[in-house]
């Protein structure tokens, strides 16, 4: 058991991260019913818009840049966590504008649309900051390692499972106990209804999308510290996303936190006694789940099922 | 009685068919002949990934064969023709590499293809090539069954291999930093082969491996294994994990300060996968073949050539992916300018055994084509961080060089068996 035990650890902060990174997936699939194959790009571009406010990329140079590099790392770093995950849901909406005309249409326009825009922001990505490997730089607080049980741990990483459980909360909070929330549920509901109620559901897609993308771009900001970073890098995120979203049960927020901590557990488990089943114990996992039960942990049960 | 399936008048047109076919295109060891003619540029095709783990290196790759193509297109090409290059993405996908090669090779009349860095990818394209008889430089891929079981007639191997660092490097290794190891493989072709090699080579100095932690392909957190580490508490840890999986592990390997002790061997590093990133992320002892601050002639004026062709890449310096594919590409033009032909049989017996003297190569000791395996057998560099860089670029200190025949890789020349050459198609390119 104390073997274990630091494995179990790890599989929960590691589940935590995925819970984050589902998050917007899930949020942008349960209301909008669209797949959104870019999330991962999303997720880089706002890795990517955090290393330029950090490093002042685009004043470089300049009396500002100069000025906004001798500020503190902690400062830029807060700053960058704040108006990246912004900037990438301005890029999320724009993204839902484009995606207007495939509503009501069959869900492979939706993902066609959403799986070219994934690789143009890519090829933006490698246009703007190059193809090779960046390092988003943290604060020396967080950075470093910490021993716990005699083991060394990751302090960042310890920070960003703390800082994605606050994330969880501060989003079930917005969806659970605000006007706004409750029209968003309300659409994933019954999205004529609310139309019908005098809500403009455009506007309302449009907000989602933006929220949605706003979070993968801060789950990027908060991985790749750990990941590394790279043009593709969002790759790495979409299948485990999906995974968790249909293991959670689509439209689920739950259902997605503890999905995805179960797959972090997975990893942890199996990386601890069969290492090169860790990514396939998760695969694994969906068949056992979706095997005895088609609608996930938390879905709801379809009309069809009665 | 029962009628016949086929009727004198169908079987006379079939004939005919068959026969005009026959007449065109001619018995098919020689029917890519009527595509080749002397004004027609030589066609090579870059078979690097664009995507996928290797999408950087394989950029890099690319730009080595380019420069090479440019230099010889200045000079007016390859016996009065030109060369014309033409990429698809192998995608670092062994399937999507087997259907570019098949492309490349029937759609797109390349008469060689160039390049790899994934040996699964290289493994894949080289069967399709050796089915058509085409030539193929694998640039990068490093695993020994590529100059080994893998090999073929039509193969050459640019890189160093698994077993040639590991040769470097573990005997060393043992002495100066203990006998107990620990093996972390990347759970595919490469990771196994180069794992299994310093194995044996462990073995055979007096050490022993505790456990070897197989982490698939595509892994991005490391804590588990790292947490084994710590658990296993060995003297040294072998790494033999590639291309972004490396660089999530040397991240996280360096958020925990783990990077000095236990020491690390990582059997190669290529400079795609480490430029740019903080030197504290470049821990423990790794394999090159090359590095743009050797002090050796011909390498400030390969280096300023480059500068010169890619003065917008972030990559400010070449490395040794860029050199290999580089090498490769212009070591290929030159044997089919010694050939004085485009035939693809002259063309390989002009690259078997070929010498390449050590100030061609900008490298310690001389180097030649091992006419058994078709792997080039050149020197091999230990390197580490350097410690006191004298700029952002410098960021490999070279430790030792090993001259080819203490590096080989004995196990691929009982391995390779190369079809022959009437069992390899011939056509001229």
């Amino acid at each position: 058991m104390m073997q274990l035990a630091p494995h179990l650890l790890n599989g929960l902060t590691l589940g935590l991260l995925f819970a984050l990174i589902a998050l917007g997936f899930m949020l942008i699939v349960g209301v909008m019913e669209v797949i959104n194959l870019a999330h991962g790009s999303l997720f880089a571009l706002g890795a990517y818009f955090a290393l330029a406010i950090i490093g002042a990329d685009a004043v470089a140079g300049t009396t500002f840049g100069d000025w906004w590099l001798s500020l503190p790392l902690t400062l830029r770093f807060v700053l960058a966590t704040a108006v990246a995950p912004v900037l990438a849901g301005l890029v999320g909406m724009i993204l839902e504008l484009c995606l207007r005309p495939t509503y009501g249409k069959a869900p492979l326009y939706g993902l066609l649309l959403t799986f070219g825009a994934a690789l143009v922001m890519e090829e933006l990505i490698r246009l703007g900051w190059g193809t090779g490997e960046q390092n988003l730089p943290v604060p020396q607080a967080i950075n470093g390692a910490m021993l716990i049980g005699g083991l060394i741990f990751s302090k960042y990483k310890l920070f960003a499972a703390l800082f994605a459980s606050l994330a969880i909360l501060v989003v079930w909070l917005f969806l659970e106990k605000t006007p706004y929330g409750a029209i968003i549920k309300a659409g994933a509901h019954d999205s004529e209804m609310v139309r019908a109620l005098g809500y403009d559901l455009s506007k309302l897609r449009l907000l989602v999308f933006g929220f949605g993308a706003g979070l993968a771009g801060l789950a990027g900001v908060t991985m790749v510290p750990i990941w590394g970073l790279r043009p593709h890098v969002g790759v790495d995120v979409v299948i485990p996303a999906f995974l968790i979203i249909v293991l959670g049960g689509v439209g689920s927020f739950w259902g997605a936190v503890i999905a995805a901590i179960l797959v972090g557990l997975s990893i942890g488990i199996t990386g601890a006694y069969a290492s090169a089943w860790s990514i396939m114990s998760i695969y694994i996992l969906l068949i056992v789940v979706v095997g005895f039960r088609a609608r996930g942990l938390f879905g709801k049960k379809s009309a069809l099922e009665n | 009685m029962t009628k016949s399936a086929l009727t004198r008048r169908q079987l006379f047109k079939t004939s005919i068919l068959a026969g005009a076919t026959g007449a065109f295109m001619g018995p098919w060891t020689h029917n890519r002949v009527y595509a080749a003619s002397s004004d027609k540029p030589i066609k090579i095709g870059i078979t690097s990934d664009a995507s996928g783990q290797y999408a950087n290196s394989g950029a890099s790759d690319r730009r080595g064969m380019a420069m090479a193509i440019a230099e010889f297109n200045e000079k007016g090409g390859v016996l009065g023709r030109k060369i014309e290059s033409v990429h698809i993405d192998t995608e670092t996908t062994p399937a999507t590499g087997s259907r570019v090669a098949e492309r490349m090779i029937t759609r797109e009349e390349a008469g060689f293809l160039v390049g790899a860095v994934s040996s699964g990818v290289a493994n894949a394209i080289s069967q399709v090539a050796q089915k058509y008889g085409v030539i193929y430089c694998n640039t990068n891929s490093s695993s020994p069954t590529e100059s080994g079981k893998n090999c073929h007639r039509v193969k050459f191997v640019w890189d160093g291999n698994g077993t040639n660092f590991a040769m470097a490097a573990v005997k060393n290794a043992v002495e100066k930093f203990g006998n107990n190891w620990m093996l972390l493989t990347n759970d595919y072709v490469w990771g196994h082969n180069t794992a299994a090699a310093t194995r044996k080579l462990l073995e055979q100095y007096g050490g022993s491996v505790s456990e070897e932690i197989l982490v698939p392909q595509g892994t991005r957190d490391f804590s588990s294994a790292l947490l084994k580490i710590q658990q296993g508490k060995p003297d040294v840890v072998a790494a033999a994990i590639g291309g972004d999986d490396q660089k999530s592990m040397r991240q996280q390997v360096a958020q925990l300060g783990m990077g000095s002790s236990p020491a690390w061997i990582n059997n190669q590093q290529d400079w795609p996968d480490v430029y740019g990133l903080p030197l504290e992320n470049l821990f423990g002892v790794f394999g090159t073949t090359w590095y743009y601050k050797l002090d050796l002639p011909g390498v400030t004026e390969f280096v300023q050539r480059y500068q010169a062709m890619y003065p917008e890449t972030n990559m400010r310096v070449p490395g040794n992916v860029f050199y290999n594919g580089y090498m490769a590409t212009r070591n290929l033009l030159a044997a089919i300018e010694r050939a004085g032909t485009t035939n693809n049989i002259a063309v390989i017996k002009q690259l078997e055994g070929h010498k390449m003297p050590a100030a061609e190569r900008m490298q310690h000791h001389d180097a030649y084509i091992d006419p058994v395996t078709h792997q080039v057998q050149q020197s091999i560099y230990l390197a580490t961080k350097n410690a006191k860089p004298a700029d952002d670029d410098d960021m490999f200190e070279i430790l030792n060089n090993s001259a080819p025949g203490d590096v080989m890789d004995a196990g691929a020349q009982d391995e390779c068996k190369l079809e022959s050459y009437d069992d390899t198609p011939t056509f001229d390119a």
